[in-house]
């Protein structure tokens, strides 16, 4: 029984029957915000408003297909009648999954097909306790979670060097300590050797006091800068190190809906800010706060009545500082979108450069950044404003304290009731408290920044990755290469499948051709099989395991792809031939240069296979590239090649000259090959071919060409345009 | 006129909108019913009632609507209406709140189509600025809202957004 969400009881009472289906709408039918009940029951399907007042039934016998029709940032369940299509329901994004559910049950139960089985993909992701929405993958909610606060998240990766830590406190407890030695000092040259005129070795002593103290604190001083500096640079290693493995460990789903060039900078500039909260910023609070009690303990020994003056400004100073806390955290990620949204500007048009070149419009690219950049100066002066006002206030505030000790010491030390080196000595540690209160704002500053950029750090370590690994995998050893498509429907986003509803079975060692329009999904097929991407529904195994119980580096050493848009890395090129087979040998890289017919070509190119083809390799030609990402995929001897239109640069004859080198290399390997050049797939056991995401047809050359259906359209089409331009057979 | 490389513009004059008994939004099409018709704003964002794409069921174009405004009152309304549902876009009228709890961002906002709360695991990849002071929400299962001009919302909501946008 698929039931889902617990239906209210005054539906509940209406039902004869336990329904199959009972779900949640989140719209009402005219479109607004509301909650309606979807039944399904053996003999029909009913929508309810909450007080259970039926709105509207349907008998499934009426029925003959229920389907959703996906809108932008929403959708509604369609049912199609014998009188026409209605519309049973209307709902957000957020329970698209769960609505073509519902449109599949219907749909079976009205063609009296198999009922489809819930899977747990399917529920709406709300979080039970709190019922905010779950993110994508995962059933804890972000609210409810234990969730370790950020701050002690944070503060975990100064654990390992927290004797270090620990080394450094403590050397800023005695410089604390030490520095508060000076006034006390002055105050007893004042009250004991000025005033009363001694002429004895007391002023000799008291100064060099001074200066001892003072040896000592520069001493501490660097030692715990030193100790600060190593830290701080290994912590900010560790955080860069752990940030990019994140990153790296993210599906390729993520990085589609992302701008990648933007991560270069977050990278360092967030691990930086928390960084510099966690060395300078703990430290030094920690430091501040203990000479702040310190020095009220010394001043309220001197003189408590006069301190207690000294206090009154604080109360205020505290609320201040609490109101003010969340609007520069806010502030701060303000400013940090502008640059963001900058940094995006720039990393796009560098990209694409040549692009901007080609059109001459780099007058055009300079006024975005020009935008882009005057958001950027104004978030800038917010911040900066803010926190410039409130040190002033924070020190004007301070300063009445100091002035109220001036006029009540003052008439004290008037009236003989207070000595003038005690005055001086109150005065001198009020002043020094301004040292920890310019910190307390800097801090305020510097712990919102760090939190924000923690928080953006740990959301990327956090999102789970769309294609998890397994516990714990399947060995699969040298693998047969029998790949298995069944049922198998995806779509980059859920509501809008590209592939749908693949099944296919590809013995080992078959060479599968892969044809259709552009769009058709022979890419994202491809894709699926690398497991780039997870299927939304239905599964792909290979030799009878399921893919995702396979360990992707397991995965990926068994499959060699050249895909569809080549990129080779900043390097040499044999350094990118070798890119999956590090341990390659010179001759195992030739050899690989020379089946994906690269090796004459590279030879002739004056550094040879040391030749730099920086990045994205754009010293060589769209061919030469598509050559060496060839030889990339066939170098660590692949059971499955996958080749992405791979030889759709080059000409017809290095075209032949490569697919007899891969096709002695292909034997016994079963092999995807997409081209839309019909004659690259001429070797070719079977041929697939896609429309709209579906297999229309599947056979050899032959049979389709018999058939007359989709293969043998595009086979004329292309030889029209072969007679047109008199070349190709 | 019936070149398939060149955009259909269609004549308001010979389109009819209406809406079938179980809600489904069909129409004459030059002279050809269609009981279910579907329909894009190819310009979501610039262009919300203009240049409207009718296709059929299987998603063939059958032509461009160049301004809504130009069809009779009833089919103006139903498409109108149709764009809607098919958008699903409310306008945010008052922002109650926003706020960050533990690592999420949530909105409480009231809309043209009743109060609702979009929750969001940060900002820079959850608001779009399509200019003119034009706002778009979306909340992390793809539920989105509009802010049609923020500086023309009340004082309070004002002050809400001035430190999120
Ligand atoms: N990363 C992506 N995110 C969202 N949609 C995508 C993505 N990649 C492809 N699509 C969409 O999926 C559909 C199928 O794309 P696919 O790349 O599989 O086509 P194809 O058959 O390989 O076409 P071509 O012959 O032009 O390479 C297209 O409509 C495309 O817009
Ligand atoms: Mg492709």
């Amino acid at each position: 029984m698929s039931v889902l969400d617990k239906l209210p009881v005054a539906i509940q009472t209406k039902l004869q029957q336990e329904p199959l289906f009972s779900g949640k709408t989140d719209l009402m039918t005219d479109g607004h915000f509301g909650v309606q009940w979807l039944t399904v029951t053996e003999q029909e399907l009913m929508l309810w408003n909450v007080e259970g007042k039926q709105q509207l039934a349907i008998k499934l016998s009426e029925v003959t297909d229920a389907r959703t029709a996906g809108g932008v940032g929403g959708g509604s369940l369609m049912i199609d009648t014998k009188k026409g299509p209605v519309v049973a329901a209307r709902y957000t994004a957020a329970l698209t999954t769960l609505f073509s559910f519902a449109a599949k049950l219907i749909g079976a139960l009205a063609k009296g097909e198999e009922r489809p089985v819930i899977s747990e993909k399917e529920f709406p992701r709300y979080c039970p306790k709190c019922s905010n929405p779950l993110s994508e993958g995962t059933q804890v909610c972000p609210l409810c979670k234990n969730n370790k606060k950020v701050i002690l998240r944070m503060l975990s990766y100064a654990m390992p060097y927290k004797l270090q830590m620990v080394a450094a406190g403590f050397l800023l407890i005695l410089t604390t300590l030490v520095e508060l030695i000076p006034p006390y000092l002055t105050k007893v040259m004042i009250d004991d050797v000025l005033q009363p005129k001694d002429t004895g070795s007391a002023l000799l002593t008291v100064v060099i006091g001074l200066g001892v103290t003072a040896l000592l604190m520069s001493v501490m001083q660097t030692v715990r800068g030193l100790i600060g500096v190593w830290v701080g640079s290994k912590l900010m290693g560790d955080l860069r190190k752990d940030v990019y493995s994140s990153l790296m460990r993210l599906s390729l789903a993520f990085f589609d809906r992302r701008q990648t060039s933007q991560f270069i900078g977050r990278v360092n500039s967030d691990s930086e800010a928390m960084r510099q909260f966690m060395t300078d910023g703990v430290i030094w609070a920690s430091g501040e706060s203990l000479r702040v009690v310190a020095i009220f303990i010394i001043m309220f020994g001197l003189d408590w009545k006069l301190t207690l003056f000294a206090m009154l400004p604080m109360p205020f100073m505290i609320l201040v500082s609490m109101k003010l806390w969340p609007k520069i955290g806010r502030r701060w990620y303000q400013q940090w979108r502008a640059i963001f949204r900058l940094n995006v500007l720039v990393g796009d048009s560098l990209q694409g450069v040549r692009v901007v070149k080609a059109f001459g419009q780099e007058k055009t690219e300079m006024s975005r950044y020009a935008v882009a950049n005057r958001e950027v100066v104004r978030h800038n002066i917010r911040i900066e404003g803010l926190w410039q006002g409130v040190f002033p206030l924070f020190s004007f505030i301070a300063g009445i304290g100091t002035l109220l000790i001036w006029y009540n010491g003052g008439l004290s030390v008037i009236h003989n009731e207070l000595q003038l080196g005690t005055l001086m000595a109150l005065i001198a540690y009020l002043s020094m408290l301004f040292g920890p209160l310019q910190w307390v704002s800097q801090m305020i500053n510097w712990a919102s920044n760090a939190i924000a950029a923690a928080d953006r750090v740990f959301e990327i370590m956090d999102t789970p990755s769309e294609v998890p690994e397994v516990k714990d995998p399947a060995v699969i050893g040298t693998i047969e290469g029998h790949v298995r498509f069944d049922k198998v429907t995806y779509g980059y986003e859920k509501h809008h499948p590209v592939i749908k509803d693949i099944n296919l079975d590809v013995e080992a060692g078959e060479m599968i051709g892969l044809v259709g329009h552009s769009g058709a999904g022979k890419s994202t097929f491809i894709n699926m099989i690398c497991r780039f991407y997870d299927t939304d529904e239905g599964a792909i195994s290979i030799d009878g395991i399921d893919l995702r119980r396979i360990s992707q580096t397991d995965l990926r050493s068994q499959i060699g792809v050249v895909l569809q848009e080549t990129f080779l890395f900043d390097g040499t090129i044999a350094e990118n031939i070798a890119y999956s087979k590090p341990d390659a040998t010179p001759v195992e890289i030739m050899q690989a240069a020379k089946i994906a017919n690269a090796h004459d070509f590279i030879v002739r190119l004056p550094d040879g296979y040391d030749t730099r083809v920086g990045e994205r390799g754009h010293r060589l030609s769209g061919g030469e590239k598509q050559r060496v990402s060839i030889a990339r995929a066939i170098i660590h001897d692949p059971r499955i090649l996958i080749l992405d239109e791979a030889t759709a640069s080059v000409d017809t004859e290095t075209e032949r000259q490569i697919q007899e080198a891969i096709t002695r290399l292909i034997k016994g390997r079963t092999t995807f090959a997409i081209a839309h050049r019909l004659s690259t797939l001429r070797n070719a056991n079977r041929l697939v071919v896609l429309e709209r995401g579906r297999i229309v047809e599947v056979g050899t050359h032959e049979e389709l060409l018999e058939k007359k259906g989709a293969y043998h359209k595009l086979v004329e089409a292309q030889q029209e345009l072969s007679k047109i331009k008199g070349v190709e057979g | 006129m019936d070149d398939k490389y060149s955009i259909k513009v269609f004549d308001p004059e010979h389109i009819l909108f209406s809406r079938g008994k179980g809600g489904v939004f069909q129409g004459i099409i030059e002279g050809k019913p269609y009981d279910e018709l579907v329909i894009h704003r190819t310009f979501p964002f610039l262009y919300t009632t203009r240049y409207i794409s009718v296709r059929d069921v299987k998603g063939d174009e059958l032509g461009v609507i160049e301004d809504i405004e130009k069809l009779d009152d009833e089919s103006m309304k139903e498409l109108d209406k149709e764009l809607r549902f098919r958008y699903f876009l409310p306008t945010v009228s008052r922002v109650d709140s926003v706020k960050q709890k533990s690592d999420l961002w949530i909105w409480e906002l009231q809309t043209n189509l009743g109060p609702t709360s979009m929750a969001m695991r940060n900002l820079h990849e959850h608001l779009q600025f399509p200019g003119d002071n034009r706002v778009i929400l979306t909340d992390m299962n793809g539920k989105r809202c509009e802010i049609a001009d923020w500086e023309a919302l009340d004082a309070h909501s004002r002050s809400q957004l001035s430190d999120v946008l």
